[in-house]
């Protein structure tokens, strides 16, 4: 039987009529009891135990097992009558503070005839406390050094299997000692569980010789209730403390940071970088300066992620809905943006590239395109010609491709399909952009070019194709 | 004929079809008055509508309402008689037990059916690159393995309920026996009417819904949101009805305290889902009528918030989730003491946690916004909200590990489950907190570490358990026991698949690994692991092939239960004969100790209250 925990007991009787006894074990016990005072009384005749049992109802009785005044017989009828909750605990000066404990619920008949007769040497064996007491240590022991040693081994595995893309930002820094803290705290939770279920599993399972026998019994401890909620929810709060460091850190404005803004649609990114005027479908970034990134969609809800720079940002339709996001490359290299918020049928397939350089090549890059910029439309046609394909199907040299050649094109006579001949005008071209099977030259299949053509281009890049399309004569 | 349509089941199907027929016509008919053409989405809602209506009619679950409704008397409750045999489960039936087996039924056909769209879409990921799924059906198959799942898992939750706890607070049936049988009957259109989705052109949304997305996705996104609509029903009408059952019906002596611990699991969830399940259904109305009439709520450009939707669904989607592991943990702490032959640490602490874990649930929804674009300044505070369910969950894994200590343990079938679902939802938690930091999320949202770590709370939580508890108390039902080799394969073939299915998805999640993805880039080097967590998820259902198997061979073949097999205290096996018969205990009986005083000599729970002669 379990020892109760003095703890426990709010209300406790002591039956003795030996006033040292009394007063000697309520000094104990107060001592013992730490912060909660138990309310304890002493009674010192058998009148007086029965009144204060019937009336006072105690939580425990701790009777003086040498004191001859307290009639057992009389005391057992009285305590195994009622029905609320209470232990008697028998103690003994002069067995050198040998106690006994039994529950009102469960004295059974052996337990009477032994408290009657008062063999000292026979006390039933679960009464005594201490060989159980170290064997609980014992298993506590080394259960904590196996938790130790599993919460090494775990740490020690999570971080080396290379949980994590590449560090390619400052804010994947910060985000990684995090992840880090995180490990740690896994490692030992687990291991505080499993180890524990499994060594009890181990240790604790039903073995064939004792195959009725029942579990320990003990119903919980406040204590340890306590204990378990107050750590937990300490931790909780100094952990949302760290985090929100984190958040902070990863979120440090430099006031030069290069602006981008970044338009997604189903299924594509464009970056603008209105500082330059330039328009790139490839995000271009300057390794070691802080981009700050100006997000929008077109449609519906999309997410700009790059593994290796960890953050993340949904970027939502509506001109005053517009997300940023700051990031600092700090790793010279190629990666990818991908979208990370289930946007419709090419959601998987909605990827751009995003390009690290260096100061210097970041320069040369933006030079080159606002050269192109700045160039003439003819030279910026060229080039819208090529990034969408045009050339791919018609040629600038006189070669017969799928199409038509776009050598000596504008102005030139053409035969088409129908039989009716055309010049090959302003107008003309522009039509035959956006409605490629509106007019097919005789000869040429209808319905290869795509027509999608009328979305994708910008009127300015229209009118750039044809310009391009004039010099070629 | 007239044999067939004694089916009710059969009845309802009929009702729904000739339902669905009148409110298309009815449309059609309304609209061709004015002058108007053909239109397919709103004749197909109000179709949808009067389709369920329909079932609800033919199938005859609101004919005794109908009766009162026009002065005429019906049956009492109590005196309700089943028909023989499993023709009771085909129609109505007013027994909680009946019930209870008609919702476990629906569950596990749907846990079938999603599973198999899961095989599907996994086949399709065994290797990058476009293998045989369109991108549209796989974008479908997700969604609708989230939530097909999602309504098994609350049918789950109410087959367990309904059996479970008025046999468990000697009750002789539920509160309200009618609402709880148009519960169940209503979610079986319900769920028709979701699967219908998949034939009217599916949706690209995922089980999310969000708009814009879900504003331009085809028909199918009606479909499902109908579905959705009426399964919330079912849920909030079970939830109501089971507070009333457990507040008022509990027998003499039973105490709120002295209740079995899934009984307060199952308050704790009701009292979620009577509350928030409102709230899932008025976003989806909220897009339904934005698409039907225009309604812009979600349209920016029209002065409504696309995020507006997002805190409305997660108000509900994420008590959601505690709604459907709390039952879950309630069988765990209920079971364990049986096996562990101990009684439960800290009974209070468990009860109170679960109420704890159902309040703090409600404050956290937050979390799943961290990268939508909510004020920056929100994302703090649900940071710290999300982070304190860890410590009510926490006292339940330090009880459940108190309760093991120096107990005598015994492992049959229904144990390894919950030992499984113990260490299931340990890793389901733990992994946790790296998604409720801000700064880690930012990282892991929208991942596979995601998926893995809500596959391991859902198996954990409810998956486990609930398998811990049909093998616990299928012989409570047929009054035989379920093959016990089956059952060990079943346990040792699921549990270490799963365990590499979902670390093989935080693994991937958190190299870069995206959800709801049809195709992945080959370069980001995850075609081993995909093809590992695709193997993994067969074995799995392999193994749930075992318990189908064992279930229905079992209920004839297998070994008879007779009295209390499990040596529990509890009143259903120390006092009813296997299988438990209609209408409950025929002797009440009175709580005179703590439930789960295992290993107390002497103790007892319950006992028998005499009858005074000449009472009868």
């Amino acid at each position: 039987m379990e020892k109760p925990h003095i703890k426990d007991m709010r209300r406790i009787l002591i039956a003795s009529a030996n006033p040292l006894y009394g007063k000697g074990l309520e000094k104990l016990l107060t001592q013992k009891a730490g912060g909660i005072l138990p309310d304890i009384r002493i009674a010192s005749t058998m009148a007086e135990t029965l009144a204060m049992l019937e009336e006072w109802k105690p939580d425990l009785v701790i009777v003086d097992y040498d004191d001859r005044t307290i009639d057992r017989g009389q005391f057992l009828n009285q305590f195994i009558a009622g029905d609320r909750a209470m232990q008697v605990m028998l103690v003994s000066l002069k067995a050198s503070g040998t106690a006994v404990v039994y529950d009102r619920r469960t004295l059974s008949p052996d337990q009477t005839q032994d408290w009657l007769q008062l063999p000292i040497e026979s006390q039933p064996s679960q009464g005594s406390v201490h060989p159980r007491r170290s064997e609980g240590m014992k298993h506590f022991i080394i259960v904590a050094v196996l938790v130790a040693v599993s919460t090494v081994l775990v740490n020690l595995l999570l971080q080396n299997i290379g949980l994590l893309p590449v560090e390619a930002s400052t804010q994947a820094t910060i985000i990684d000692r995090l992840f880090n803290t995180h490990f740690l705290v896994i490692s030992f939770l687990f291991s505080l569980i499993v180890v524990f279920l499994v060594y009890s599993l181990v240790v604790f399972r039903r073995r064939k010789e004792d195959a009725q026998q029942e579990g320990k019994f003990f119903k919980g401890s406040t204590r340890l209730e306590v204990l378990w909620t107050i750590l937990p929810l300490g931790t909780v709060i100094y952990f949302s403390y760290l985090g929100s460091l984190s958040l902070a850190e990863t979120r440090r404005v430099d006031p030069q940071a290069l602006e981008v803004k970044v338009i997604g649609r189903q299924w594509s990114w464009t970056f603008e970088y209105p500082e330059f005027g330039i328009v790139s479908d490839t995000l271009q970034l300057p390794v070691n300066r802080q981009v700050l990134l100006k997000m929008t969609s077109e449609d519906v809800i999309h997410s700009f992620w790059v593994p290796e720079f960890r953050v993340k940002q949904d970027l939502l339709p509506g001109e005053n809905l517009v997300k940023e996001l700051r990031i600092t490359p700090t790793i010279i290299g190629s990666y990818k943006v991908r979208c990370a918020e289930l946007c419709g049928t090419l959601h998987a397939y909605m990827e751009s590239p995003v390009v690290v350089v260096s100061d210097v090549d970041f320069q040369a890059w933006v030079d080159e395109e606002v050269k192109l910029l700045n160039a003439d439309p003819a030279t910026r046609g060229e080039r819208v010609s090529k990034q969408n394909g045009c050339l791919a199907c018609h040629s600038v040299d006189g070669t017969r491709l799928v199409g038509p050649s776009w050598l000596g094109l504008y102005e030139s006579q053409r035969e088409l399909a129908d039989g009716t001949t055309v010049v090959a005008d302003d107008a003309y071209l522009l039509n035959s952009i956006i409605k490629p099977n509106a007019h097919v030259v005789a000869g040429y299949p209808p319905g290869v070019m795509p027509q999608s053509y009328v979305d994708s281009l910008s009127d300015t890049q229209l009118s750039d194709i044809i310009a391009f399309i004039k010099t070629l004569k | 004929m007239k044999k067939v349509l004694s089916i009710g089941l059969v009845r309802g199907v009929l009702g729904q079809i000739v339902g669905t027929a009148v409110g298309i016509g009815l449309l059609t008919g309304i609209r061709a008055l004015m002058g108007l053409g053909w239109k397919a989405e709103p004749a197909a809602v109000l179709g949808a509508f009067f389709g369920v209506f329909g079932f609800l009619i033919a199938v005859g679950s609101v004919s005794d309402w109908w009766k009162w409704a026009k002065g005429e008397e019906t049956i009492e409750a109590e005196d309700f008689k089943d028909l023989p045999g499993v023709k009771r489960y085909y129609g109505v039936s007013l027994d909680h037990k009946v019930i209870g087996i008609q919702y476990g039924i629906t569950s596990l056909i749907l846990m079938a059916v999603g599973g198999t769209f899961a095989l599907i879409f996994r086949t399709e990921l065994a290797a990058s690159g476009k293998q045989f799924l369109d991108f549209d059906l796989f974008n479908t198959l997700i969604g609708m393995h989230g939530m097909v799942l999602i309504i098994s898992i609350l049918l789950g939750i109410a087959a367990m309920s309904n059996y479970l706890v008025p046999l468990l607070i000697g009750a002789k049936d539920m509160a309200f026996p009618r609402l709880n049988a148009f519960g169940f009957w209503i979610s079986v259109p319900g769920s028709l009417v979701l699967l219908s989705a998949i034939f009217v052109g599916g949706f690209d949304t995922g089980w999310t819904g969000y708009p814009p997305l879900s504003l331009r996705a085809p028909l199918g996104m009606q479909m499902f949101f109908v579905g959705v609509f009426f399964n919330g029903w079912s849920s909030i009408l079970g939830a109501l009805n089971l507070i009333a059952t457990i507040l008022k019906m509990r027998a003499k002596g039973m105490n709120m305290f002295r209740m079995p611990i899934f009984v307060w699991a199952v308050l704790a969830t009701s009292i979620i889902a009577l509350t928030a399940t409102q709230l899932i259904g008025l976003s989806f109305q909220l897009v339904m009528f934005e698409r039907l009439f225009g309604m812009p709520f979600f349209d920016a450009t029209k002065g409504g918030n696309p995020i507006l939707f997002q805190h409305l669904f997660w108000f509900y989607s994420h008590p959601a989730v505690y709604v459907f592991i709390l039952p879950g943990l309630g069988i765990i702490s209920e079971l364990l003491p049986v096996f562990v032959r101990k009684p439960l640490f800290g009974y209070k602490w468990v009860a109170m946690s679960s109420m704890g874990i159902a309040l703090t649930g409600f404050l956290v929804w937050g979390h799943h916004m961290f990268t939508a674009g909510i004020e920056e300044y929100l994302r703090v505070p649900f940071m710290y909200s999300t982070l304190l369910v860890a410590v009510p969950t926490g006292v339940k894994f330090f009880s459940w590990v108190a309760t093991l200590w120096q107990g005598r343990i015994r492992f049959p079938v229904p144990m390894l489950f919950v030992l499984g679902g113990i260490v299931v939802f340990l890793l389901g938690g733990l992994t946790g907190p790296p998604n409720g930091t801000v700064s880690t999320d930012l990282h892991l949202h929208d991942t596979y570490f995601v998926v893995g770590h809500f596959h391991d709370t859902m198996f954990g939580g409810y998956i486990f358990p609930l398998f811990a508890a049909i093998y616990y108390w299928y012989p409570k039902i047929t009054g035989r026991k379920l093959n016990d080799t089956l059952g060990k394969l079943h346990f040792y073939l699921m549990t270490p698949s799963f365990l590499v299915m979902t670390f093989g998805q935080m693994y991937i999640g958190m190299l870069g690994m995206r959800r709801r993805i049809a195709d992945y880039d080959p370069a980001q080097g995850f075609d081993t692991s995909h093809l590992i967590i695709t193997i993994a998820g067969f074995l799995i259902a392999l193994s749930i092939l075992f318990l189908f198997i064992n279930l229905i061979r079992s209920a004839k073949h297998g070994e008879v239960a007779e009295g209390n097999i499990w040596e529990s205290r509890s009143p259903e096996w120390t006092l009813l004969p296997s299988p438990a018969p209609a209408h409950n205990y025929d002797q009440d009986f009175r709580v005179v100790g703590d439930p789960y005083d295992y290993g107390l000599a002497g103790s007892r729970y319950i006992e028998p209250v005499l009858r005074p002669v000449g009472d009868d």
